[in-house]
């Protein structure tokens, strides 16, 4: 295996399977072809957080420039906002039984910002499509069509979702901060949504790459109709996922670090979804006292996890 | 002699060496295919093939080919989501053969490429939503062992499928009716959930004698919505919105709602610990006293983007069969209706759009932009 690593390592071009542009089919005319796929699929080492989807801007080193000197004064002024909330207020202790803190409302056009919408058709891996926009109702919806098609690329196996997710938050300076959300045992969400189900993802990112990918999930299963429904779901009953297969190895979800919130659809029928969203909150329930709700077993070495 | 051998070893490319072992995994095209010249393909003819394949030979050759071209055909039977066929199937897999019997076997994936193929034949039964049982676990037990990764999957399906397999709130039956009517009854019957007191009518517009669409009607109303409905002021009009869609599973219904003047929100600015004005209760409303109900939100069904005053959905979710519903509505406890003006805004009928079923022969250049 070791050296498999090595020459993984020097090779720029890592991720051969799921890509699907020419170019990466043209540099791969070399004799490492194949060793190159089994040293992708078979280690868990990550080079990026995307996991080799680059959806990073295009611009010159000029314009770089520009934009950072536009960035500095408006940088400072959210420095200036973060030192004054420092000596201002007084951290949150207890939170209030029964209230729900709003995460998101969206009720004004601009919350949309926080989030971004992908699907695979963005990275030519499907056709399914989506969007992020105001309903007629004046709140968030989260709509487009879902397609199980599969390219006929040879190397996708299976296709369609779509995706929402709230963008990183920071602190000035860019640098990158978390929620913290241990108050809190409840995600509360207002939905309405067309009875399909979709899927809640709580990415919890670490330090190191093996962390990269680890995501709690939970069904939001919707009624459908034109009726609001309040779902109240508890964060013991997440489940922690890695690159969407569940993992055999579970742990309760840590709501103190938490990086990235998102809703997907990928029930796996086709056709057009609208999940309109009032609220994203989040809600202290001291009757609710389970930590976790999977049990776990002991079972025989090298079954469980390898 | 020994150093000759080494230095071959060590000039030997490591992909050559590396690669042998994973070359196999790659799905390779299938030469022989049972299942293309069956006339009548249901899950009978499926079995019979399975068991063809089985006598014809007795060593089995190409198995794995077998399972991978079986696999991908169940859908065409109509089979994939008959755990029998997936049994049957499995069973193709010789018993005993691939039982690891030292440790190194064991560690180092006996058999990789059948192993491979029960797992993707595990996993189609996952994304079909096929739980498997404990004849199933024997099955493998015995084709691969203790150690076998198939034994693997198996256990976790077992530990998480029965975990989310019905922990729907609003749980359907395992095969939904074809019926359509009964489907539409089923859907209305879960989007007015929210209200228990809703009551569920199924007419026939043939008692509207204007009606062109010969069509069934499924109306959904509760009392309240009735009072509701009564309470719309003559003047403002009321507005059927649609069509909407619900799934079903894998189906899809289209519903459509009848919707009122929007009610204001509720201004409670009352002190509440103030004690010495104590109002005698309205009653309620359509039942006790007065049949005026407040004019603050009290029920579901007044929502901010209006008042929901009845849902249906009809046979043709034709504009015809909606003005019939409207009728209907009027002919059984809703009188007000022949005063009130009614606005249909339905967008286009869903089922004029062409569905292009074949894959677009050029995907349009894209660019979203993501962080």
């Amino acid at each position: 295996m070791n050296s498999l690593i090595k020459i993984s390592g020097f090779w720029r071009n890592y991720r051969l399977y799921s890509v699907l542009s020419g170019n990466v089919n043209r540099q791969n005319k070399t004799k490492f072809h194949l060793t190159l796929c089994v040293s992708n699929r078979y280690l868990f080492w990550e080079r990026d957080r995307k996991g080799g989807y680059d959806t990073s801007h295009k611009i010159s080193l000029l314009d770089h420039l520009k934009n950072g000197f536009k960035e500095i004064t408006i940088e400072s002024k959210l420095l200036g906002k973060e030192i004054k909330a420092l000596i201002e207020t007084d951290p949150l202790l207890v939170a209030r039984p029964g209230e729900i803190d709003l995460l998101w409302c969206f009720n004004e056009p601009n919350v949309l910002d926080k989030f971004v919408t992908t699907s695979d058709s963005d990275h030519n891996q499907g056709y399914s499509t989506c969007s992020l926009e105001m309903s007629s109702a004046g709140r968030a919806l989260f709509h487009g069509n879902l397609d199980m098609r599969v390219p006929k690329d040879g190397r996708i196996k299976k296709a369609g979702y779509a995706a929402m997710r709230s963008q990183r938050i920071r602190k000035s300076f860019k640098r990158e901060a978390t929620y913290d959300w241990h108050l809190y045992n409840t995600l509360v969400l207002k939905v309405r949504g067309d009875g399909r189900s979709y899927l809640l993802n709580i990415s919890c990112e670490g330090y190191y790459d093996i962390t990269w990918n680890d995501i709690y999930h939970y069904v939001l299963y919707t009624r459908g109709g034109p009726y609001w429904q309040i779902s109240k779901i508890p964060f013991s009953k997440f489940v922690l996922g890695s690159k969407g297969r569940l993992q055999d190895k579970q742990n309760r979800m840590r709501p103190d670090k938490v990086t990235h919130f998102g809703i997907s659809c990928g029930d796996k029928i086709p056709g057009k979804f609208n999940l309109e969203i009032e609220y994203i909150g989040l809600e202290f329930d001291p009757t609710h006292e389970e930590e976790f709700a999977y049990e776990m077993y002991k079972t025989d070495k090298y079954i469980v996890g390898v | 002699m020994a150093a000759r051998i080494l230095k071959t070893f060590l000039r030997a490319r490591p992909s050559i060496i590396t690669i042998k072992r994973f070359e196999s995994n790659e799905k390779n095209v299938t030469l022989y295919d049972p299942f293309v010249n069956k006339p009548q393909k249901d899950k009978k003819t499926y079995l019979e093939a399975i068991k063809i394949f089985e006598t014809r030979d007795t060593r089995r050759r190409g198995h794995v080919e077998f399972i991978y071209a079986a696999l991908a055909r169940m859908k065409e039977f109509g089979v994939h989501k008959d755990l029998e066929a997936y049994k049957a199937l499995v069973d193709v897999l010789p018993k005993g053969r691939f039982i690891p019997t030292n440790i190194f076997q064991a560690e180092f994936m006996h058999y990789p490429k059948q192993q491979q193929c029960a797992v993707d034949l595990l996993e189609q039964m996952e994304d079909n939503g096929v739980m498997p049982d404990s004849e199933m676990e024997q099955m493998l037990l015995n084709i691969f062992g203790r150690r076998g990764i198939p034994l693997r999957k198996f256990w976790r399906m077992m530990y998480w499928m029965p975990k989310f397999k019905n922990l729907s709130p609003w749980l359907l039956p395992e095969k939904l009716p074809e019926d359509t009517l009964e489907l539409a009854k089923m859907a209305i019957q879960r989007i007015t959930s929210v209200d228990p007191e809703v009551k569920l009518d199924v007419w026939q517009t043939e008692e509207i004698e204007a009606s062109l669409d010969k069509t069934w009607v499924v109306s959904a109303q509760s009392e309240v919505q009735k009072v509701l409905l009564a309470e719309q002021p003559s003047d403002i009009a009321l507005v059927v919105k649609g069509p909407f869609s619900v799934y079903m599973k894998d189906q899809v219904v289209t519903y459509f709602t009848l919707i009122g003047k929007t009610r204001p929100e509720p201004k409670d600015d009352k002190d509440i610990d103030d004690v010495s004005d104590l109002q005698k209760p309205l009653g309620i409303p359509g039942f006790i006293g007065s049949t005026k109900i407040p004019s603050v939100k009290c029920s579901v069904h007044e929502q901010d983007d209006g008042t929901i005053v009845a849902v249906c959905a009809t046979g043709t979710s034709s504009r015809d069969s909606l003005l019939s519903w409207i009728r209907l509505l009027e002919k059984y406890g809703n009188p007000l209706l022949s005063e009130i003006p009614v606005i249909f805004t339905l967008s286009a009928p869903s089922s004029d759009i062409a569905v292009q079923e074949t894959q677009p022969a050029k995907q349009e250049e894209t660019t979203k932009v993501n962080t």
